[in-house]
């Protein structure tokens, strides 16, 4: 598609309005990293630190042992992603493919399970991995995982309605069965679809404090998203250090989405023929 | 049909089953070395976990049969403790202040501090004992408290040619200082306070009038919307109207720090983090209303046990330590300590950043909050919290004499 | 002969195995529970006590807050949800524009999302302090006296919205991946035919992606409805309650006024509040929403050849 010269403008200027929405916010917090506490909080608010304390990232990370929190927030992200992934595309296979009696309610009910507000259903669970013995273990974050979640079911369920029926008709006439066809013919469409999911829980994993902060008691379990909520007192934030924090949390989930995109980006030309 | 309708019945049933194995596992309470677990929970902001957790360390060592671990909840920390005390699993041992809210899961320690004898209990300030029990029962051993003062920034005073101030100034010496320095200093603002104070705070100026939000019987006709009542929030919201003071968003220390602020008042949790900036500033007493000395708000925190504890000896034992005057003295800084021991081997009278806080607390005696008094004391303090924007939010401003009215109706 | 027909027809439900277990072990017990909960007066550390439909009647006769706090997040929802949706949409299909550097604006559009929740409530709290916040001051520097975000009721609610819109880019990669992946014979073909941009953007696209534009409606309903984290940092529900939206309620009456039984009714109401209305949107999806695989013809013919 040839784009007029006036139309490249126009797209660009609306792109860098948007990016300074965007990214305004974040340069600030960047900055202000930098910055000594007095700074972060004067008025008139200048962008650019009078020094550029480096050291303040160090301090920031030996604050609490995020060492360890790194460790775990790496299991559990790296532990749910994959469960997510698996669960979720069967699952969705199930629903988008087949007609089944009680589909319809079931799928409703799985809707319905995203609806739940999550504080109230909190203490029940709470009790409930009491009684399992995971508590303070980073069970309850990873295992139910790998049994599904609504949200990317129901994601994947969308992508998976939008292949035409004649890709099955092919395999079936030739005689595979259903796994087969699951595992040779749709997994390779839904790439795209099973990176983004893939993507998109990875970074509201590493991201969680709720669950965390509920499930997990001594320190030696945290994750960086609790770490990171941790500067966050009573009375009085440590604003630098969490800014620090924050950022470095920043850049794995960046690094991995700037490589994800491009597999998102694949495709199915070539799958379709 | 029937076989898929029957598998999925046994399904179900194993999935309840699952969950309604009922009886909750039995956890004696014993690692497995044999020792006795303690869990101990706090609420001290991430840079004061490590020496915490040395401390703890410390504790272990010299207790073999006893091992403590450490929860720190952080800013969370009503969130867990409601959580755990929700489903039945608390900590053993845990930091706390709000005795009304949670003093059904707590242990009642007066017999734990009979045992100890007359001077363990006569080291701590007698007031203190009053904010650490709850319906006639102590829940909490102190282990810090903080009264109000009035912070001053010396070098604007200075600048304003302000004398500063002194114990014995009223709100009337306060409003005229701050006006002269609103006036003479570009972009700075006299005096500030909270838009949205914590009510469980705000009733000490109340006290300082001579009313309060509720009499014994409980009840606020009368009291919380007193002639006196009124008094006090029409002259807070005055100064904001006069505009030489600001009603700040959060309490007032962000100002206060970057020198936009001359004065407000706050509890001897800033201390620190002024010294750490270079701020110059001093403080003095809260300010009177001239008919009687001030008085100020107690915040103590203090440590307890859970009602439900596995092993309320070990956990006396580890309360005994926190609260021991080795421990008192590690919190100056974090906390005002209350020992009458500690205060004197430290000199705590001879600093004058920290003396007014004890004069405060001795002209604090007599005084029981609200929180204490009132039944649903959570919902009270949400209605005054409301009460507190329509008075104090600028585009809001309403009379105070007819907010007031309402919130006793409610 | 049998067997392999029972397996056929047992398949699907294999497929979908995985999510039936763990919602039979994960969900439906504190599901369960917190339904009874809700019957019962339940105290923090004292014994629950049986009040039948006390709770409910509670809510909807003497309890002025429950209708406020509903009213809000209804309000958010209604300008939310398509706003989000729309810009999600705009941006999505800027950066699937063929000019040189989307792949930049790509990630810079992304970043906020990954930046942890706690952090940009905090930031934007900053950010719009009235008196002392950046935006005020960057405002003031062309003129403008900015409002007092967070304490003036009237423009609260914008200041949450614009902080939560700044989450947009998860949306906004969900379109793109379905945008992306329409193959680009069809865009052709129709270019063939003298379809403009435009045209193309209604006619082919825009079809194309409705389940996807189904799954964001819905999801996006229902996030803005559980939304709790971030107003309570920003605001706390202030000032004067503007921002007291129906999830920071139901999370207060829990745990600061430990009324767990109260609470758990409000999001048994807010549950089905939720359902009505994403059954009304799944209802209507009928009309609106173009799934290929019921189509079917369509498609085939512009492939087959790139030409008609």
């Amino acid at each position: 598609m040839k784009m007029s010269k006036v139309s490249k403008v126009i797209i660009y200027i609306l792109l860098g309005l948007m990016a300074l929405y965007f990214l305004s916010p974040f340069i600030y917090m960047l900055f202000t990293a930098f910055k000594t506490e007095a700074e972060a909080i004067a008025y008139p608010p200048k962008l650019f630190p009078a020094k550029w304390l480096w050291q303040n990232f160090k301090e920031a990370w030996n604050a609490q042992p995020f060492g360890t929190f790194l460790w775990n927030s790496i299991l559990v992200t790296v532990g749910t992603t994959v469960g997510q992934v698996i669960s979720c595309s069967l699952v969705a296979y199930g629903f988008a493919r087949f007609n089944f009696k009680g589909k319809n309610i079931l799928f409703m009910i799985l809707l319905s399970t995203m609806m739940i507000p999550w504080d109230v259903t909190m203490i029940p669970q709470y009790m409930e991995f009491k009684m399992f013995g995971w508590i303070n273990t980073l069970k309850p974050l990873i295992i139910p995982a790998w049994f599904g979640s609504a949200y990317y079911i129901f994601l994947m369920r969308q992508f998976l309605m939008g292949v035409p029926r004649d890709f099955e008709e092919a395999a079936r006439i030739d005689g595979a069965n259903a796994f087969q066809i699951y595992w040779k013919i749709f997994m390779p469409i839904l790439k795209p679809s099973l990176i983004l999911v893939g993507v998109l829980n990875m970074i509201s994993v590493w991201n969680d404090y709720l669950g965390p902060l509920i499930f997990l008691q001594d320190r030696s379990k945290y994750t960086l998203a609790l770490g990171l909520a941790a500067f966050k007192g009573v009375h009085e934030t440590q604003i630098i250090p969490m800014l620090c924090i924050t950022i470095i949390m920043i850049i794995p989930p960046i690094i991995i989405f700037i490589i994800a995109q491009k597999y998102i980006v694949e495709g199915t030309s070539g799958s379709i023929k | 049909m029937k076989k898929k309708l029957a598998t999925m019945l046994i399904l179900a049933l194993t999935g309840t089953m699952v969950l309604g194995a009922c009886g909750s596992k039995e956890d004696d309470g014993k690692t497995s070395d044999g020792k006795v677990k303690v869990r101990f929970a706090s609420w001290d902001e991430a840079e004061d976990v490590d020496a915490q957790q040395a401390t703890v360390d410390k504790f272990n060592a010299e207790h073999d049969d006893i091992e403590v671990t450490l929860e720190a909840y952080g800013g969370e920390f009503d969130t867990k403790i409601s959580a755990g005390m929700g489903s039945n699993d608390m900590p053993d041992v845990m930091y706390m202040w709000n005795y009304p809210a949670y003093a059904q899961g707590l242990e009642p320690l007066d017999s734990y501090i009979e045992k100890e004898g007359e001077d363990y209990k006569k080291n701590f300030y007698d007031t203190l004992w009053n904010y650490n029990s709850y319906d006639g029962s102590t829940y909490g051993i102190p282990i810090g408290f903080t009264t109000h003062a009035l912070f001053y920034n010396k070098d604007i005073f200075k600048e304003a040619g302000v004398a500063e101030p002194t114990n014995d100034w009223t709100w009337d010496d306060v409003k005229a200082a701050a006006k002269t320095i609103t006036e003479k200093c570009d972009g700075k603002k006299g005096f500030s306070f909270q838009m949205k104070p914590d009510p469980y705070d705000y009733e000490m100026y109340l006290w300082s009038n001579g009313t309060a939000y509720v009499n014994d019987a409980g009840e606020l006709e009368g009291n919380l919307n007193s002639d006196k009542a009124k008094e006090v929030f029409k002259m807070f919201q005055e100064m904001e109207k006069d505009e030489y003071a600001v009603a700040t968003e959060k309490s007032g220390t962000d100002e206060f720090r970057s020198g936009n602020t001359a004065m407000y008042v706050y509890g001897s949790w800033s201390i620190n983090t002024l010294k750490e900036d270079g701020v110059n500033f001093g403080v003095v007493n809260i300010p009177s209303f001239g008919t009687q000395p001030s008085v100020s708000i107690l915040s103590s925190s203090g440590i307890s046990m859970s009602k439900d504890s596995k092993n309320k000896e070990a956990a006396w034992e580890f309360i005994k330590f926190w609260t021991s005057e080795e421990m008192n003295k590690e919190r100056i800084g974090m906390e005002l300590p209350v020992l009458y021991s500690v205060v004197e081997s430290e000199g705590i009278m001879d600093q004058p950043e920290y003396a007014p806080f004890y004069t405060m607390l001795e002209q604090s005696s007599d005084y029981t909050p609200a929180s204490f008094i009132y039944e649903s004391w959570s919902e009270l303090s949400e209605s005054l919290s409301l009460s507190f924007e329509r008075v104090f939010n600028p585009s809001a401003m309403e009379d105070p004499a007819e907010v007031l009215d309402e919130a006793v109706q409610q | 002969m049998k067997q392999k027909k029972v397996l056929k027809r047992a398949t699907p439900y294999l497929f979908i195995l995985p999510w039936i277990i763990g919602f039979l072990v994960f969900t439906i017990g504190p599901l369960i529970f917190s339904l009874v909960m809700s019957f019962f007066n339940w105290p923090l550390a004292a014994d629950p006590e049986f009040v039948g439909f006390g709770n409910y009647m509670e809510m909807f006769t003497s309890d002025k807050q429950f209708f406020k706090s509903l009213t809000i997040s209804l309000k958010y929802a209604a300008i939310f949800v398509p706003l989000n949706m729309i810009i999600a949409l705009f941006l999505a299909m800027l950066i699937t524009q063929p000019v040189r550097g989307v792949k930049v604006f790509r990630t810079i559009f992304y970043i906020p999302t990954v930046i942890s929740g706690v952090a940009v409530s905090i930031l934007w709290g900053w950010i719009l302090n009235g008196d002392y916040g950046v935006l005020n001051y960057l405002l003031s520097l062309i003129g403008i006296k900015g409002p007092k975000w967070l304490v003036d009721p009237a423009w609260a609610i914008l200041a949450v919205i614009i902080a939560s819109a700044f989450g947009v880019g998860s949306m906004m990669l969900i379109f793109y991946t379905d945008i992306k992946n329409i193959p680009i014979d069809v865009y052709e073909a129709a270019s063939i035919d003298g379809a403009n941009p435009a045209r193309q953007f209604f006619s082919i696209t825009l079809p194309i992606i409705t389940p996807t534009i189904l799954f964001n409606l819905i999801t996006s309903i229902i996030s803005s409805f559980q939304q709790v984290t971030l107003v309570m940092l920003l605001t706390g529900g202030g000032p004067l309650k503007s921002t007291y939206f129906y999830g920071l309620y139901t999370y207060n009456n829990a745990f600061k006024h430990h009324k767990l039984g109260y609470a758990s009714a409000n999001a048994w109401v807010m549950f089905v509040i939720i359902l009505c209305l994403t059954a009304l949107v799944f209802k209507s999806s009928s009309a609106w929403v173009f799934y290929e695989t019921e189509a079917g013809g369509a498609q085939k013919k512009v492939k087959k050849g790139g030409k008609r």
